[in-house]
């Protein structure tokens, strides 16, 4: 139980990578962080800082308050969930979960009580006495589990926890993580570059691309108001689709043009003279309008490639004339083939502006949030 | 691939045999020879069958001081002991830290001290024989358990097995023990150590033989019999100018100085042979 703050955080490899360009981040007690982003880009480095497994180049990081730069990993009072578990082989289950408590010198009784306590609360009581090898993924994976929470740290670390377990484990993991968590209520730091696990496991979403923060927020907000293209990329699957418009001021409102001629009216005001401007459509928002009802400000398509998913299915679709490919998730049950001819309306009130050149939100810019748990 | 041809089958099995006799034979010889006296040894013939002195000449070797040697063959079995168990513990343990701190441990030069302990490999104790006895002599550990060990107690071969081997521990595994708490030395105690005991005990093996079978060192440092090693003084016991050869004395001797060796293989074969089969990580 306890708070973190990162101040201007920075690492630089001694190979001459900066790997963790200033991070800043403040993580309440008792919040479940998720970092994700694309393979790279310092998830993992900035973890390991937390943990104290690298040095930290520059910033600093206090735990409750407390600077702990140069503190040994062991007295920063965390636990860390490695990805490949590491457990130790040679140990039997329970030796593994209670070799810390045994290197604190907790005496044998209070570990035995502490260990078995932990077994039972994520179903291990039976595996104690086995050997890692013995044990499936799955239940390796709790141990490993076992191990971080039978400490009681202040801080649970997690990197990539399931990228080693099938799909359906993973699901079922990830919901225990999450109750787990807030059952013990300690803080935790969860590295992962799955964004649905991201989504669905975390109070605040940190997105990193290239060694930087691009944006915090919860989950929802980040899916409602990407901060940048590149979070609005990456939250949500499948991906937002990023069209080129033109914005220009019209009598009676102001416009974007699509290069097929399309236009929508802007949820911004242009200002000044026309410029160009990167739409950006989620394909959830993106509804089939019925033959008769086509309005100005629909999109024609023709059907390229339908991907039925049960309940939903994913078209996707060339914009009448055009290059560009858009992607719509639709209700399953519509009948849609190949080769079909379809017109497609954005919900006006869920489209995205980003800057061309630089990919920051142009609009629409931060409204008051609707989410309590949002930064200020 | 198995072939069943009867002519291959007969072949191979003789050739089989043949081996065993070559192998075998002389061990039998020695043992019958040893239990025969000296008259019955020099007529000509060796004999392919148990003398009458029984298990006497053993008996007498080992309680009562040999020929010229000036003492008995427990006396050589103990000194001989002392030296391969100081040699295999000393070269593993040392080998273990040396190897430790050039994997785990990030210091200046660490690639040169590598390097150097590597290139050693390729010096023999034979190559640098005289000046080490110069060193020695000046030390004042001549006749001495010390300096039948000291000399040979460091060893490039199992350092870089164990370099070898350490690195192929997943780093995580470290990670996770200093996450755990564990400094260096438990590291090094409660999981390398471990992990490592199928490769310990069959180095142990290997540099046990290695301690018990030096012959040129002993013969140098070594001038006194209380101090003298089995194996040097079986060569001793054949160089008998004036004399004839007392070959009962010298086959008990033999058989006796092959005890040790042959004890620590059964003994640590169950490891030893897990460790080669299968690498437990
Ligand atoms: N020990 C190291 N020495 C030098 N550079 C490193 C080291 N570890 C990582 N890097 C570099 O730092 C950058 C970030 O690596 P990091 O492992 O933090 O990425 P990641 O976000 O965890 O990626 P992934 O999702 O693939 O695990 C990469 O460019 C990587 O090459
Ligand atoms: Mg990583």
């Amino acid at each position: 139980m306890a708070t973190l703050r990162l101040n201007a955080l920075r690492k630089t490899y001694p190979n001459g990578v900066t790997a963790l360009h200033g991070a800043d981040l403040e993580i309440a007690d008792g919040e479940l962080i998720v970092v994700v982003g694309p393979s790279g880009c310092g998830k993992s480095t900035l973890l390991r800082m937390l943990a104290g497994l690298e040095s930290i180049s520059d910033g600093e990081l206090a735990i409750d308050g407390r600077r702990v730069n140069d503190l040994e990993p062991a007295e920063r009072d965390i636990a860390m969930v490695f990805q490949n578990y590491a457990l130790y082989p040679h140990m039997s289950v329970a030796d593994n979960m209670g070799y810390a408590l045994k290197n604190r010198g907790v005496p044998k009784a209070e570990r035995r009580r502490r260990v078995e306590e932990t077994a039972r609360l994520i179903g291990l009581e039976d595996l104690l006495d086995r050997r890692p090898k013995q044990l499936s993924g799955g239940q390796r994976q709790r141990v490993a589990m076992g191990r971080a929470i039978v400490r009681e740290p202040r801080v649970f670390l997690f990197d990539e926890p399931l990228s080693n377990l099938d799909a359906k484990l993973r699901v079922q993991m990830r919901l225990e993580i999450r109750r787990l968590q807030k059952r013990l209520g300690v803080t935790a730091v969860y590295v992962t570059h799955d964004q649905v696990e991201a989504m669905t496991l975390a109070d605040r979403l940190v997105v990193m691309n290239g060694g930087r923060i691009e944006q915090v927020g919860t989950p929802m907000h980040l899916y409602a108001r990407p901060a940048s293209r590149f979070v609005a990329g990456f939250i949500g699957s499948p991906a937002m689709n990023f069209l080129n418009a033109r914005l220009d001021a019209r009598l009676g409102g102001d416009i974007l043009t699509l290069p097929c001629g399309t236009r929508l009216a802007s949820p911004i005001p242009a200002s000044g003279e026309a410029k160009t401007v990167c739409l950006g459509i989620r394909p959830e928002h993106l509804a089939v309008v019925p033959e008769g009802d086509v309005i100005d400000g629909d999109l024609s398509v023709r059907v390229e490639l339908v991907e039925p998913l049960g309940a939903d299915t994913l078209v996707h679709a060339r914009l009448d004339g055009q290059d560009d490919l858009v992607v719509a998730r639709i209700d399953g049950i519509r009948a849609v083939a190949e080769g079909d001819s379809l017109t497609l309306r954005p919900d006006p009130g869920r489209l995205h502006l980003f800057d061309p050149e630089t990919g920051q939100r142009l609009a629409p810019m931060e409204p008051e949030c609707q989410h309590s748990t949002c930064p200020a | 691939m198995r072939y069943r041809r009867r002519g291959l089958d007969i072949a191979s099995h003789a050739l089989l045999i043949l081996a065993l006799i070559a192998f075998c034979l002389p061990v039998w010889l020695a043992i019958t020879a040893a239990t025969h006296d000296q008259a019955s040894l020099y007529t000509g013939t060796a004999p392919l069958w148990f003398g009458s002195e029984g298990l006497g000449n053993f008996r007498a070797v080992l309680t009562e001081p040999v020929g010229r040697l000036g003492t008995d063959v427990t006396r050589l079995l103990l000194n001989s002991t002392v030296m391969a168990l100081g040699i295999a513990v000393g070269k593993i343990a040392i080998a273990i830290l040396a190897a430790y701190a050039i994997v785990f441990f990030r210091f200046p030069l660490r690639r040169l001290c590598f390097w150097l302990i590597f290139i050693t490999l390729m010096l023999p104790v034979e190559v640098r024989i005289m000046p080490t006895y110069k060193v020695a002599a000046d030390l004042g550990l001549l006749n001495s358990y010390v300096g039948l060990i000291l000399p040979l107690i460091a060893s490039a071969t199992a350092t870089f097995l164990f370099r070898q081997f350490y690195l192929t521990v997943p780093p995580e595994l470290l990670e996770a023990a200093r996450v755990d708490g564990a400094g260096p030395w438990r590291f090094l105690r409660d999981i390398l150590l471990p992990l490592s005991k199928t490769n310990i005990a069959a180095l142990f093996v290997i540099m046990f033989l290695y301690g018990w079978n030096q012959y040129l060192w002993p013969l140098l440092i070594t001038t006194e019999s209380d101090h003298m090693t089995i194996v040097v003084s079986l060569k001793r016991l054949l160089s008998s100018a004036d004399n004839l050869v007392p070959w009962q004395t010298v086959m008990a001797t033999a058989l006796l100085a092959m005890l040790p060796p042959v004890a620590v293989i059964v003994l640590m074969q169950r490891y030893f042979v897990k460790g080669l089969v299968d690498a437990e990580k």
